[in-house]
Order: C-alpha cells, then sequence, then structure tokens
C-alpha cells in the first residue's frame, strides 16, 4: 500500500499535465492577442493597398520583418465579391503570398512566375464565379489568374527585397503602383466556371 | 483529507510540467517540428495549411507572417556555434557560403524581434549586398563598433541578447515535397571572437 499510492500519485499527475498540456496547445492560436492578422488590421481598411512603413529600431509592425525588404500588404474581404490584385513587377525577387487570417500561407506567386512582369490576380472564394475571360483586352486575358480563398477574409502580402539603402526607394516606388480593388464581374450572360487557379505552391509539406 | 490535499498538489505539479512542456515544444520546437544546424533551428511547416498544433501555435504567438518552406527558408539563431547566447556584450564573426537561392539576407534583432539603432542604419546584409570573396563565401561582423569588411552593427547602450535571422526566398533545391533543401554546411557559422 506504502507503494502503490506514489506510483498512482505519478501516473495522476502525468495524465492531468497531459490533459493541461493539449489544452494550452490548442487554445494558444485562438488566444495570442498579438499574431499577424491583430496587428495588420488596424493599419486601414479592408480591399486597399497598403504599404508598410519599413522596420526601423523599436518600430516594426510584424516582428523580426525583412529590414531589407520592403513590403505592402492587402486585407481582403471577399463578403461583397471577388478582390483584384494587379501589379506591375519589376524584378524576379518579388514575392507576392496570400493567407488566412490565421496566417497560414494558402498560395504565393514569384516575380520570377510572371510573365512579362504583369501582376493579375483575382481573388475569390471556391463558391464565386469569376467570369474572368474578357474583362479586360484580349491580349491580356491570358495573364488573369484566379486565386481560390479558403475564407472570406485573409491578406496578401507583397514582399520586394532591396538590394542595397540607395535602391529601397526603388523597391517602394514600385510598390506604390500596385492595386488592390473589388473586382467586379462584367453583367455577361452566365459563363462557364472559371479556370482553376494555379496549385497552391504550399500545400506539400 | 490527505486525498483532497494529495490531489491539490497533483493538480499543482501538473500545471507546472503541462504548461512549461507545451511552452518549451511551442518556443524551442522539438525535431518533429523544427530542423536544427548549429545554432540555427527552422520551422518547418510553419505556415502550412495543415501544420501541426505546435507550429500552429508558435506562429500565432510570434506575430510573424513567413512564407512557406516551399517558397522561403527562415532559419534563427539564438547562440553561437559553441551555443553560447547571443549578446550585445560580445563581438562575433559569422561566417557563410554561397547559397543555391535566388536572394537571401542576414538579419539582426534584439530578443523582440526589432531591428537595433546604429548610426549607419546597418540592419542586415544580403546576398546582393554584402561584401562576398571570389568563392563565394563571406565574413560579416557582428560587433559594437566599426569593423572593416561587413560590419553589423550590435548597438551600444546597456547589454542586450541577439538574435539572427537568415531569411533565404527561392531556394533552388528542393527535396521531394518540394521544401527548400539547405546543405548543413551551407549555413554560417557563428565564432565568438571576444566579450567586454
Amino acid at each position: 500500500m506504502q507503494l502503490r499510492i506514489p506510483v498512482l500519485f505519478i501516473l495522476l499527475c502525468l495524465v492531468l499535465a497531459g490533459l493541461i498540456h493539449i489544452a494550452a496547445v490548442l487554445t494558444l492560436p485562438t488566444l495570442a492577442p498579438k499574431d499577424a492578422w491583430a496587428r495588420l488590421k488596424p493599419l486601414g481598411p479592408a480591399n486597399t493597398m497598403i504599404p508598410i512603413p519599413p522596420a526601423s529600431p523599436g518600430k516594426s509592425v510584424l516582428p523580426m520583418m525583412g529590414p531589407d525588404v520592403r513590403y505592402a500588404i492587402c486585407r481582403f474581404d471577399l463578403a461583397n465579391g471577388p478582390v483584384r490584385l494587379k501589379a506591375t513587377v519589376p524584378d524576379d525577387l518579388w514575392l507576392i503570398a496570400f493567407y488566412t487570417p490565421k496566417g497560414e500561407n494558402f498560395y504565393t506567386v514569384s516575380g520570377a512566375d510572371m510573365r512579362r512582369g504583369q501582376l493579375d490576380l483575382i481573388i475569390a472564394t471556391a463558391d464565386q464565379p469569376v467570369a474572368e475571360a474578357g474583362v479586360d483586352a484580349p491580349e491580356e486575358a491570358d495573364q488573369v489568374a484566379v486565386v481560390t480563398s479558403p475564407f472570406k477574409e485573409g491578406v496578401a502580402v507583397i514582399r520586394a527585397p532591396v538590394v542595397g539603402p540607395s535602391r529601397a526607394r526603388r523597391a517602394e516606388e514600385a510598390l506604390k503602383g500596385t492595386s488592390c480593388a473589388p473586382h467586379r464581374n462584367k453583367p455577361a450572360e452566365p459563363q462557364e466556371q472559371s479556370e482553376p487557379s494555379e496549385p497552391p505552391t504550399g500545400t506539400a509539406n | 483529507m490527505r486525498t483532497l490535499l494529495a490531489l491539490v498538489v497533483a493538480f499543482v505539479i501538473a500545471l507546472l510540467l503541462g504548461i512549461s512542456s507545451a511552452w518549451y515544444m511551442i518556443d524551442r520546437g522539438i525535431p518533429l517540428t523544427t530542423t536544427r544546424v548549429g545554432p540555427w533551428s527552422s520551422w518547418m511547416s510553419e505556415a502550412n495549411l495543415n501544420a501541426d498544433p505546435y507550429t500552429k501555435a508558435h506562429l500565432a504567438r510570434s506575430g510573424r507572417l513567413p512564407i512557406t518552406s516551399t517558397t522561403a527558408r527562415y532559419f534563427t539563431a539564438r547562440t553561437d556555434s559553441d551555443g553560447r547566447a547571443l549578446t550585445s556584450a560580445c563581438e562575433y564573426s559569422i561566417q557563410g557560403a554561397a547559397l543555391n537561392a535566388r536572394w537571401w539576407s542576414i538579419a539582426l534583432y534584439d530578443d523582440q524581434g526589432s531591428v537595433i539603432k546604429n548610426p549607419s542604419e546597418r540592419y542586415s546584409f544580403n546576398s546582393e549586398d554584402a561584401i562576398r570573396h571570389s568563392d563565394g563565401t563571406y565574413r560579416i561582423s557582428l560587433a559594437a563598433h566599426a569593423r572593416p569588411e561587413n560590419w553589423l552593427p550590435s548597438g551600444d547602450g546597456p547589454e542586450h541578447k541577439l538574435m539572427l535571422m537568415l531569411r533565404i526566398y527561392g531556394p533552388r533545391e528542393t527535396d521531394a515535397d518540394g521544401i527548400g533543401q539547405i546543405p548543413d554546411d551551407r549555413l554560417p557559422k557563428i565564432e565568438r571572437i571576444a566579450c567586454s
């Protein structure tokens, strides 16, 4: 009897500790008060391109932002329909990454993937048909890609790496030339379902 | 009465054990979630839709918004290659080799993830602006006061902890899952030179 009580006691401790461990790990993401979404939301309204001020001592919108990367974000809200993102991408290094509100990166496209440096993307949920063909000049139509967002809300982040302080301004200027705005479908006859978007790059691991 | 006391004690022990193990696995990671190479650690499935709960908790707590490992790799170091915590009281030599990637950058932060104030506004070196030797290797001096070649200022003022982040965009070698691969010997060594 003297021996069995400690064993039972240790077992009880371990089981309780396991339960507390699991509860802590599972609830943390919903409790974390300052995740990236919470930090980005106050920057401005949805469906607008917002340049993020470069990281400076003691001032950084997100922790550990690249001091040699210039960022612009578009927090999209698809409640009233798809959102269109356009940019002229000056070099291969640009990365355009799409995130869920929890910070999951469901799609990424790089400057090197783009033909003629023109980025033209429509963000839509799976149940929002996008009549993409013919929304613009025909020669551009083949470049409009549809990104399917798993949720109605999310954020697109454009990263423009800079190669030295002298070129930082160039990256900042180029980011100013990007746009993010609600996309209006032509009130045309119902078209066939738009082509599926390119496979997300981030699902493999 | 004794049973009640035992229950209370068990609960307190369990609370300490459960929370501290959760904290460790979320903050530092274990081999299932992170790869460690010398002082560098990297969360493998960071920002993935189907990441494990530890990685998800780590991401939410960090406040960062990383790209998945198929497009970018992030390595952080809080210690030198001998495992001693990085501090502004010491001087370090970071020696690295060329990386097979579209772009990379080594940036210095304090333990809050903020860049460190210095008169030359130098917070990082990247594949475009670091002075490199003819064989592609480079040396970055992490020091409070100016050094030749690549000087990454660790700031004067009171002693503070330091954190390095190596971000690699577009790694060209990938494994079967498309995850960017960085050979272990390509990650920089962080050597402590002297302390004040």
